[in-house]
């Protein structure tokens, strides 16, 4: 079975196409946002031994609304 | 804590540079360098797991201006799947076994470069993305599709 192709939006090929006359500095000037996270933010360091584990912290410590469970 | 910068991404791309530490901007910091339009807070690094490339890393995020204890600096060393460091000038994430990437080597053979900066490739950012099953990954799937049309479109 072949995916069907996929179409972009005119709205993000407007999006693209203007990103694409910006520097790159100016893209992560507009794109890098900082913004207190609860739980996350409230710590300097985490490790954590496999990715699963830090699945797991996240949901069962983050709030739902962050979007960091899994679907 | 501001958020990050460009300047703070020389700073990774020159100090790890130095230290010859292999790295890949991945995730949406990834794409946005490549030029995807949309908002993050958070920059993420794949880093090779090797013990060579975990004395390099620490020695470079110390230079940058991160600060460990002995204990954290040895665990990075000896290595992690997944660091999350807010002990800097920005925050970090350090990802050394994204999900839906089998192997780092796989992935550099792959990447991008742009002004230096060494990423991971549009399709190695999505398959990742697509292999976490978190919701906020899934839910930034098809622009970031669409943007791979577009940039194959530009002969990326």
């Amino acid at each position: 079975m072949v995916d069907a192709p996929v179409k972009i939006p005119q709205e993000w090929l407007e999006e693209f196409e203007a990103a694409a006359q910006r520097t790159l500095e100016q893209r992560m000037k507009y794109a890098f946002i900082k913004t207190y996270k609860p739980v996350l933010d409230d710590e300097p360091v985490r490790l954590f031994d496999t990715m699963e584990d830090y699945r797991r912290w996240c949901e069962e410590n983050l709030p739902d609304w962050l979007g960091y469970g899994r679907v | 804590m501001a958020a990050f910068e460009y300047r703070q991404a020389e700073e990774i791309r020159d100090a790890f540079n130095r230290h010859g530490c292999r790295y890949l901007f991945i995730g949406k910091s990834g794409a946005i360098l490549l030029g995807f339009p949309d908002t993050t807070q958070d920059a993420d690094l794949f880093v090779e797991k090797s013990p060579e490339n975990g004395r390099s890393l620490v020695a470079a995020l110390r230079e940058i201006g991160f600060v460990f204890s002995g204990a954290v600096a040895a665990e990075i060393e000896r290595g992690k799947d997944f660091v999350q460091l807010k002990n800097g000038p920005f925050d970090l994430d350090l990802i050394f076994a994204p999900d839906g990437i089998e192997r780092f080597s796989d992935a550099w053979e792959r990447r991008v470069e742009v002004e230096g900066f060494t990423v991971c490739s549009l399709d190695d950012i999505i398959a990742s993305k697509l292999a976490s099953h978190r919701q906020k990954d899934l839910e930034s799937l098809p622009r970031l599709e669409s943007f791979r049309v577009y940039w194959r479109g530009k002969g990326k």
